[in-house]
């Protein structure tokens, strides 16, 4: 089962393209989407989880035409959206109950024990009877990953479920989600590269609406393989390597900004070959080009 | 900076829809503002823009719509924290004197420039079509600006005080909400403040306040004085000005401006114990459960989703705010109950019922309004609508769930009044509870319609997609629809929601309206069944919020389950919409209100010209009635002998059926040979031309069947005079004589608009072609009366006469009555189960007469004061046989029927009684007068004044029939008690007289003249005979009134032998006259004549 998304378009009444001609096919496993702020990737992932209307375009999931059969999808569908809240007065136990309930989990026992487990899981069997009002940002993450997981889903889609979690709620959320890649797709959208690169197989870059990278992280980065460098400049001659350069990203490091560039050829002037990063790729697409590349 | 904030609030105002939205609702309402809230009556003779209407109705629409003040006022600081930017807020250098002020001020005159919608809506209803310019002063737009400020803006700075404070404080918008709500419940609080001037001082809406200070005005001032602002008015608005700055102050004092503190704590708890776990092992194997998406999963899933909304709002402190403040209002208001008369009744349950149903009204549309609101946002409200929308939950089932969940609210509120009640009825040391009248109250009454509104709040709320607006929407239409059935357009099968059930009786339970009710209802039901099914296919689900696209994507969602279930529904409305239709519309017939007004005007136009044609008068009545009570039927037949009293022959005989499509004329015929003249026959008024005519003094037989059947059940309210137990109705179901002024259209105004000359409702008493009328339509000068009735087994049926037989005949009950004396054309046939109470009364001045029989008749359970009624029927006959003239019949009878109509009559021989005045009383012979003694003692005198002497139809009637009446059960009352008993009673009757007069519309008229004013003959009667036998003695106004029943007595007066003519007021008040010493002469024109001025006692 895999999900194919075909030249999906989304224009909203005040003009914006928050879709363009979306083409993917995502199989099992993790596949992140990659792209800044405002590229679309809500809009994406808000229409493939049937919440939203597309102008024109199809996406299929098997044999279920996603923007026909909504409730067909929803039933093997979990979605964590990016922003959500809780009830407050009441307890993680009871909501997640009731959240089963809704996914048609209606036998009692079962219900009771598949909600006792994904507690377990998600390191918040300790505190279910806690009401949700006092939930940390992490706690509420994984609560929202435990709703997302009770239908048992065929095709999970978490909306930047990382921002604003520490460190340590981070690799905790990953934990959980990694487990889950070999029979579920599984969509994580997110502005963090190193999400991606800690967890997909696949993946794809998206800008102002349109698709302009996809493939496996591993093959993208074999892409720009000696092709990346790096040096430390002093902050008035950014511009002139600008000029000079193809420069992807530029980053302060002990206070000093380092930029790294892209260059077929080695460009000597103090310039240092490193490793291409995911994050070289992203800023390499971000920044200098629009155009759908395939590896 | 403050006005930074107050800039930036109204800036943000100016912006939102429903600040228009409001303005408007309140606009519009304001524009029937004075009919809404004085509806005719009360009005009197005020303009309807004089300062005093102007005042009350500001201060009553202010009242209502505290709760657009909250609204408004109370988001004003919640909002900060809605959209989660206090922390931004509040860490910027803003104080916080600078930001609440700006904001009160901002929200303040924005609520301001709201409610201006009063002062421009008043004005501009003053200059609505239907107002006729004698009703106004000319127009004054000062006066309303001035009253504006006076009455109503004091009140919306308490309000927005309060609600500013509480907002920003609880940061709860139900809360909030439920403001409105208690302010309302003071209002009514203040109602049970005994102290008229503290009552004034307290009122937050200033309507007592308004009445205190006017209390003294005359007619005249009342109609053009502007109120002064000055006193008890001053000292209100003092009072709720200061509450508001206490409540700034407080808010100003208690609001916190750092408010993450408080939450640091809270959550430092929990992470200890995240922190604990955190290295528990987590390889655990999630198990993978059944997914069911059939009906008996949806049908789980709705349970556990009403049960999950029912909680979510029982939990909430607002909800039991609205419960406790229900309960306190009804042990308040409760504490007087079925009043009659200034006497409390028993608080027998359906008392407290009605009660209950009254004052909870309210607090169930605040409910359901409100809670509808926040259950259709609910989602959304937590940001949990993503998730909940992303799953394959049905939106049917979700949406059915609220609506379940809170019809359980209402369930517990309902319980909650119950119990209330309860507890009002211990304390009352009243233990007969009657739980099924509970029950029937509030699970039959009130929660079928809340349940149907309630589907409507949620389709409402579902299409419009904006909270406020959706609330709005609920209020406008459910007014609208009131509004619209007023107009005329009522049939139940387009009013929404159906209307209401008829009054319970404990003899008649709720009768034959029940069936009819519970299938109106389950029509609406299905209705908004159906309405919820809508609701859930257009409600925003996901990120769609165009109204026009969800409607477009709604067929995605309409399941083929779904459509299944909507057919039924749908299928089953239809069925039962046309069963309605059937029965009222087919087996009935349904008149719309024009209809019947141009059917009343062309009787008149067409059949006016036969009012005073000779007509012979009816003799002998001898009649077999059939009761069937459990059908709702009868049928009578037998003779009217009908003598020709006049001097002209007469030819054609003039009959009329009675109105009513339940009744039909199987046959009319009569002796000697006749021909039908059918012309007439669309006003079921046929001309019968006798082949002989009968010539002066000669009589003839008219034999008659007819029938009254009951088919099906009609529009509105059927007759309650047929009913399965009490059946009460009089002669005016058979046929009569000639033409009836009694369905002559009475609407004044009405009247005009087709071209009707002014009808008075009684003629001048000099009208000679009313003299000879006993009453309208009289048709007779007395008659002889015969008749058997069969009724039920378990029914016990009564009409005037001697009972010759009784006897069982085929399963049921036959009575074969026949009067010894003839009797006025005026008899009540009567059919119950009842207990008998039984006694006997001698006269003790002829001994030669035998003992008259007292009988009462009445609903078992309802024996509280039986033996205070047999004691005023022994001394009320005792006192009139002493001093006006014997009693003319063997028996006397009380018989008592459903609380349908809440009066007692008398008619020859038998008085039927309301269950509603008097059974029920809970007389306290220490506070109290002894009502159900007075109102006998009235009734019985009627046996005199009304059977044996008859007065004429004429003005100044009912001061012969009604005052005469009143002055002998005074007397009576007077004799058995004391006379301190007597002043509390003409103390009641001088406030019912002073009430009288506030709503009069048209002139006072003196007592002789007295038309159908009550509270002239009953209330100003009562107080003027007193003055009159104070004055000249019980004595000589006794023997005033023996002589005039000597002249006058229908049957063998001295005076009324000589003439064809009925006794008047000019007649009566010359017996006065010549009793009344030459020095007091002048009081009888005082008393009588003139309209003057009450003495206060």
């Amino acid at each position: 089962m895999e999900l194919r998304i075909d030249n999906l378009s989304k224009t909203y009444s005040n003009g914006i393209k928050a879709l363009q001609n979306i083409s993917l096919d995502i199989p099992k496993g993790m596949f992140g989407l990659l792209g800044p702020n405002g590229a679309g990737k809500s809009t994406l992932m808000r229409t493939i989880a049937t919440l939203q209307e597309a102008d024109s375009g199809s996406i299929v999931l098997g044999d279920i035409d996603v923007l026909q059969q909504k409730n067909e999808l929803r039933q093997v569908l979990g979605y964590l959206p990016q922003q959500f809240g809780l009830y407050p007065k009441i307890s993680a136990e009871v909501l997640l109950n009731h959240f089963a309930v809704l996914k048609g989990i209606t036998n009692k026992n079962e219900r009771k024990e598949l909600v006792k487990a994904l507690l377990y899981k998600t390191n918040l069997y300790d505190v279910r009877q806690q009401n949700l009002k006092g939930f940390s940002g992490g706690m509420k993450q994984r609560f929202g990953i435990a709703q997302a997981l009770l239908n048992n889903p065929k095709l999970l889609i978490v909306d930047e479920p990382t921002a604003g979690l520490d460190p340590v709620e981070r690799n905790r959320f990953y934990n959980v989600l990694s487990e889950l890649g070999e029979h579920t797709v599984v969509i994580l959208s997110t502005h963090i590269v190193d999400d991606v690169k800690e967890l997909c197989t696949n993946m794809a870059i998206i800008n102002q609406g349109q698709v302009c990278l996809k493939g496996q992280p591993l093959q993208i980065l074999e892409g720009l393989k000696d092709k990346v460098y790096k040096k430390t400049i002093e902050k008035s001659e950014l511009n002139l390597y600008k000029e000079n350069y193809q420069v992807i990203s530029e980053r302060l490091f002990l206070g000093k900004p380092t930029i790294h560039i892209i260059s077929e050829t080695n460009p000597g002037d103090g310039f240092t070959a490193i490793n291409a990063e995911l994050e070289d790729v992203y800023f390499s697409e971000i920044f200098n080009g629009t155009k759908t590349k395939s590896i | 900076m403050w006005y930074e904030i107050f800039k930036f609030e109204i800036q943000y105002r100016i912006k939102r829809p429903d600040t228009y939205v409001f303005f408007l609702f309140i606009f519009l309402f304001s524009i029937v503002g004075v009919d809404f809230i004085f509806q005719g009556s009360e009005m009197g003779l005020m303009k309807r823009n004089s300062p005093i209407v102007i005042a009350k109705t500001m201060g009553a629409i202010t009242g209502f719509f505290m709760i657009l003040a909250s609204m408004i006022m109370g988001v004003s600081v919640l909002r900060d924290f809605e959209y989660e930017i206090e922390s931004l807020l509040f860490s910027t250098p803003i104080k916080k004197r600078d930001y609440l002020m700006g904001r009160f001020l901002g929200a303040f005159t924005v609520l301001l420039f709201v409610f201006t919608g009063i002062i421009l809506g008043m004005m501009l209803g003053e200059f609505m079509p239907w107002n006729s310019p004698d009703e106004l002063l000319a127009f004054n737009a000062f006066i309303y600006i001035k009253t504006f400020v006076m009455v109503t803006l004091p009140t919306l700075f308490f309000g927005a005080a309060l609600f500013f404070v509480t907002g920003a404080l609880t940061r709860n918008l139900v809360v909030v909400y439920t403001q409105g709500v208690i302010l309302f419940v003071v209002f009514l609080l203040t109602k049970a403040i005994t102290n008229a001037f503290w009552q004034a001082i307290f009122d937050p809406f200033s309507l007592t306040t308004v009445t205190y200070i006017t209390k003294s005005w005359t007619v005249l001032e009342k109609s053009t004085q502007e109120l002064p602002f000055i006193s008890a008015l001053l000292y209100n608005k003092l009072f709720w000005f200061f509450l508001g700055v206490i409540a700034l102050m407080y808010g100003y004092k208690k609001f916190n401006f750092n408010l993450v503190k408080e939450k640091k704590s809270k959550r430092k708890h929990v992470q200890k114990l995240v922190a604990k776990s955190a290295n528990k092992n987590t390889d655990i194997e999630i198990p993978k459960a059944k997914k069911h998406y059939g009906l008996s999963s949806k049908w789980t899933q709705l349970k556990e989703f009403s049960w999950f909304y029912f909680i979510s709002i029982f939990k909430q402190p607002s909800f039991w705010g609205i419960v406790i403040c229900g309960m306190i209002i009804i042990l308040i208001n409760s504490v007087n109950l079925g009043t009659v008369y200034g006497v409390d009744s028993y608080p027998a349950t359906y008392f407290i019922v009605e009660e209950l149903q009254e004052t909870s009204y309210f607090f169930f549309i605040i409910i359901l309004v409100f809670y509808s609101g926040e259950l259709v946002w609910k989602e959304r409200g937590a940001k949990l609508n993503l998730i909940y929308d992303a799953t394959p939950m049905s939106s049917f089932v979700r949406l059915a769930g609220k609506f379940i969940g809170l019809n359980l609210i209402y369930v517990v509120l309902i319980l909650a009044l119950i119990s209330s009640g309860i507890v009002f009825q211990t304390l009352s040391g009243y233990y007969n509870y009657e739980l099924q009248v509970y029950f029937n109250g509030f699970f039959l009454e009130i929660l079928p319609l809340l349940s149907i509104f309630t589907c409507l709040a949620f389709f409402i709320q579902s299409l419009v997609n904006n909270k406020f607006v959706g609330i709005i929407l609920v209020i406008v239409f459910s007014i609208v629809n009131v509004a619209i059935a007023v107009l005329g357009f009522d049939h139940d099968l387009h009013f929404f929601g159906g209307s209401s059930l008829g009054a319970y009786s404990d003899m008649n339970g709720y009768g034959h309206f029940l069936q009819p009710y519970l299938l109106i209802k389950l029509y609406w039901f299905l209705f908004g069944i159906l309405l919820l099914i809508i609701g859930s296919l257009v409600a925003v689900r996901g990120n769609e919020t165009n109204l026009i696209k969800r409607i477009r994507v709604a067929k995605y969602k309409f399941s083929k389950p779904l459509i299944k279930f909507t057919d039924i529904i749908l299928f089953a409305f239809i069925i039962i919409g046309g069963f309605i239709f059937y029965n009222t519309n087919i087996l009935n017939e349904y008149w719309s209100n024009s209809e019947a007004t141009e059917f009343r005007v062309a009787y008149e136009k067409e059949l006016k010209q036969f009012e005073y044609i000779p007509q012979p008068k009816i003799i002998d009545v001898n009649l077999q009635l059939e009761l069937y009570p459990s059908k709702r039927d009868y049928t009578v037949e037998g003779y009217y002998m009908l003598k020709n009293t006049s001097i002209e022959n007469i030819k054609a005989i003039h009959i009329q059926k009675l109105l009513e499509e339940n009744v039909t004329i199987d046959s009319i015929s009569f002796e000697g040979g006749f021909t039908t003249n059918n012309q007439y026959k669309k006003f079921d008024y046929s001309i019968f031309n006798l082949e002989k005519a009968l010539q002066p003094g000669d009589s003839v037989k008219m034999y008659f069947k007819q029938r009254f059947t009951t088919k099906g059940f009609e529009q509105g309210r059927s007759n309650t005079n047929i009913v399965y137990n009490g059946t009460f109705f009089n002669n005016e179901q058979f046929p009569t004589l000639g033409y009836n002024k009694k369905y002559e259209l009475q609407d004044e105004d009405k009247r005009r608009d087709h071209n009707l000359s002014k009808r008075s409702k009684k003629v001048n008493i000099d009208d000679p072609k009313e003299l000879v009328n006993a009453r309208s339509g009289g048709d007779s000068d007395g008659i002889n009366f015969e008749m058997i009735i069969g009724t039920s087994k378990d029914q016990t049926a009564l009409v005037p006469g001697d009972l010759l037989r009784k006897w069982t005949d085929n399963n049921r009950n036959y009575f074969h009555y026949k009067t010894n004396t003839p009797i006025i054309n005026f008899y009540a046939i009567v059919s119950a189960d009842y207990e008998i109470k039984k006694d006997k009364w001698m006269t003790s001045n002829e001994a030669i007469t035998e003992p008259v029989d007292l009988e009462i008749y009445y609903q078992k359970g309802h024996e509280y004061n039986i033996d205070r009624m047999m004691k005023s029927m022994k001394a009320s006959l005792a006192y009139y046989s002493n001093n006006f003239s014997p009693y003319q019949y063997q028996q006397l009878r009380i018989m008592e029927f459903p609380r349908y109509a809440q009066f007692a009559q008398s008619f020859p021989g038998t008085i039927p009684f309301s269950e509603s005045i008097g059974f029920v009383l809970d007389i306290d012979d220490e506070k109290d007068v002894d009502m159900a003694f007075y109102v006998t003692a009235h009734e019985v005198a009627h046996q005199w004044f009304g059977m044996q002497v008859e007065a004429a139809n004429v003005q100044g009637q009912l001061m012969v029939l009604e005052t005469l009446s009143q002055y002998a059960a005074i007397m009576v009352l007077k004799e058995q008690y004391s006379e301190e008993k007597v002043q509390q009673f003409l103390a009641l009757q001088l406030d019912k007289y002073k009430e009288g007069k506030q709503q009069e519309s048209k002139e006072e008229p003196s007592l002789a003249l007295v038309e159908n004013q009550d509270y002239v003959y009953y209330a100003k009667g009562a107080i003027n005979m007193y003055e009159l036998q104070k004055a000249i003695g019980e004595k000589n106004v006794n023997l005033a009134l023996k002589y005039f029943l000597e002249d006058w007595n229908t049957k063998n007066g001295k005076l009324k032998m000589q003439t064809d003519r009925y006794a008047t007021t000019q007649d009566l008040l010359e017996y006065f006259r010549a009793v009344t010493p030459s020095n007091l002469q002048h009081i009888i024109e005082e008393l009588f004549e003139s309209v003057g001025v009450l003495k206060n006692h």
